[in-house]
């Protein structure tokens, strides 16, 4: 059994239980209504039930007995993943909307596209500057022109949209 | 049948206009290079180019759209017969014989028979979706809630019952898709439910972001997962692509036998065309009169399931268009689009926007001629995009996505969702869970909340008035035959003797 993903499943399972219980309270407290003239909390509430049962009895099963044979039926790990990589580019997607806004859409896409293309191959860092900077570029010129897309854009953005024709 | 002629002659007319033959001919190349490109699916392009349907009409997106599943049903195949390596998961079968075929030094036959199958099977699964959409939806149009109800909740669990993996799971990623789509104002009384006072929630949560995050960051993340993989690209010559008589009498009985199975398996929830190959697969096995070179190189084995794989896709169509219901996460994603243009399928849609049905049903046809055309000379130029590294297309593909989901609204959440539901979707690959049926219940959630309360409107509060009904018993019964059955076979097996 690989003890990492059993560990990933315990913290997912107690995840679930806990998005279950959320939902199932904030669900009882819209108004039910009765099966005749059935409220907007009826239906939630029948999920959220159903959700806390559900996610009890897994994780019954991944902290019980069950936790071997749930094991079996995932797919075997890979050896050596890279989590530096799979974090990188998290955290690039989950800050790219924060830097999106004030730096411009050329500069926070190439920052983003460098971190994650040092973080995937580390090879000299000037390739890895160009190779974002075209694809910072390239996107810009494809998207707001091709595609016709509302890019933030800044002075390098309209310099570039003027100079691209 | 004059009026199938009559619209097939409207949808060629709109279908040949060169923006829409661009349109086939984009979606044709792109869903290639997905089908190609192991892990990025079908699935995985359209719901990075979603969002970018929006600078499109309804008809081309659609057209976009469906040369796309067509081309990657191709592409995969490609990779499975050269390389060993599936595309996408529909392509695994066509790995076992197609790859020792290619061993052989019959790869261009096998390559050959397989789109030739791709070919046959997509015009009869075009043909299949043309007679049973239209029919389906003469009949849908006098379904009340109540059938609609039965048919999205029979939806979901014979989607439980297919889609492989354990019951609970899917039952549990059921479950929370239905939930994310109870966020927003309730349609009948204005209430707001979670939303937390947000104004952007109170529209409900995007499906868009969901779709790109599950499906698009999620894949890449796993995807990195890999160490670099470098192939050994075996070229195929133009004069080896063309198989004995032999191997053409061989093949062409399994291409019609794989179609019609494909297009039937197509009809039902689930994983369709994965579930279409190995079905074909083990029937061609059972009478073929050389089982024995089942896995040696058998080409019926590669026929069969290629033709299955992409009748699958036309079959897919059929509820969607005649009943606006999705039964595969792919055709959640074409309802999506629908959507997004302001356009609800069913029923209604196919009599009032007969034009874009058409459209798209000539747009097959098309889009299949162009693939056959355009894969067989450029098998080698396809295969050797597996050369780009992943450490340049897994950048790309996620700049694609942000951009994608930031072009719709201009919404900073909808990014945050996407970063979300990419950590989430990472989370629960990992740990076995199928995401497939989270984004399917996220669509038809709020058709089956409409169709119960309205139901429960109209029969005054009894449950007996809606499940009782010919069509909704017999719906419920044939669900809960897919339980039932599995258990009698197993407690038959279990008994002594």
């Amino acid at each position: 059994m690989n003890g990492k993903n059993q560990d990933i499943r315990k913290i997912a399972s107690l995840a679930l239980l806990v998005f279950s219980l959320l939902y199932g309270l904030s669900s009882f407290r819209l108004k039910m209504g009765t099966l005749r003239s059935p409220g907007p909390g009826l239906i939630p509430g029948v999920i959220g039930v159903l959700l806390v049962v559900c996610t009890g009895i897994y994780l019954f099963r991944v902290f019980g007995k069950g936790s071997e044979r749930l094991a079996e039926e995932e797919k075997p790990a890979r050896e050596g993943k890279n989590y530096r990589a799979i974090i990188g580019i998290l955290a690039c997607t989950a800050l790219f909307p924060f830097i999106l806004e004030p730096l411009k859409f050329i500069v926070s896409t190439m920052a983003a596209s460098l971190v994650m293309l040092l973080l995937l191959k580390p090879t000299r860092w000037i390739f890895s500057f160009l190779l974002s900077l075209g694809m910072a570029v390239g996107a810009f010129l494809i998207f707001s022109r091709f595609f016709g897309v509302g890019l933030p854009s800044g002075f390098l953005e309209n310099f570039l949209f003027r100079f691209g024709g | 049948m004059l009026e199938i002629a009559q619209g097939l002659l409207g949808g060629l007319a709109i279908a040949l206009k060169p923006i829409y033959l661009y349109y086939s001919l984009l979606g044709a190349i792109l869903g290639t290079i997905t089908g190609v490109l192991p892990g990025l699916g079908p699935l995985g392009a359209m719901s990075i180019l979603l969002s970018f349907t929006l600078s499109m009409d309804a008809t081309g997106a659609m057209i976009l759209f469906a040369g796309i599943y067509y081309g990657a049903m191709y592409g995969g195949s490609t990779t499975s017969i050269l390389l060993n390596i599936p595309g996408e998961a529909a392509s695994v079968v066509t790995c076992i014989d197609g790859y020792k075929m290619a061993q052989r030094g019959r790869a261009g036959a096998a390559l050959t028979v397989s789109a030739v199958g791709s070919f046959i099977a997509g015009t009869i699964s075009i043909l299949g979706l043309m007679v049973a959409a239209l029919f389906l939806s003469d009949i849908a149009l006098r379904f009340g809630p109540a059938e609609f109800f039965a048919i999205g909740v029979c939806g979901l669990i014979l989607l439980v019952r297919l889609s492989g993996g354990s019951i609970l799971q899917s039952f549990i990623m059921i479950l929370v898709g239905m939930a994310l789509g109870t966020v927003g104002v309730d349609f009948l009384t204005g209430t707001e439910r979670f939303t937390f006072g947000s104004v952007e929630l109170g529209q409900g949560v995007d499906f868009l972001p969901v779709a790109m995050g599950i499906f698009g960051i999620a894949e890449v993340l796993t995807t990195v997962e890999e160490k670099e993989f470098k192939p050994s690209i075996q070229k195929v010559k133009l004069r080896e692509l063309f198989p004995t008589s032999q191997e053409w009498r061989r093949s062409i009985p399994a291409m019609f036998r794989g179609s019609f199975l494909g297009f039937l398996i197509g009809l039902v929830p689930g994983p369709s065309p994965v579930i279409a190959t190995f079905v074909s697969y083990i029937s061609e096995k059972r009478i073929s009169k050389n089982p024995e070179e089942f896995g040696k190189g058998a080409i019926e084995a590669v026929a069969g399931p290629e033709a299955a794989n992409n009748a699958a896709v036309g079959g897919a169509y059929v509820p969607l268009f005649a009943l606006g219901i999705p039964f595969t996460p792919a055709m959640a994603m074409v309802l999506g689009t629908l959507m997004l243009h302001g356009l609800t399928p069913g029923p209604n849609l196919m009599k009032e926007k007969s034009d874009l049905f058409w459209a798209v049903i000539a747009s097959m046809y098309i889009g299949n001629f162009m693939l056959i055309v355009l894969n067989l000379p450029l098998v080698n130029l396809f295969v050797s995009i597996l050369r780009v590294p992943k450490n340049i297309l897994m950048p790309v593909i996620v700049i694609v996505c942000m951009i994608g989901v930031y072009s719709v609204n201009s919404s900073r959440l909808d990014l945050l969702m996407l970063a979300i539901f990419g950590f989430i979707g990472y989370i629960l690959r990992a740990i076995g869970f199928q995401v497939a049926p989270l984004i399917l219940a996220m669509v038809i959630g709020p058709m089956i909340e409409t169709s119960l309360r309205q139901s429960l409107n109209i029969t005054g509060g009894s449950l007996g008035g809606f499940i009782f009904r010919p069509i909704c018993l017999s719906l419920y019964l044939l669900a809960s035959l897919t339980f039932v059955i599995p258990f009698i076979m197993r407690q038959i097996k279990k008994a002594p003797g």
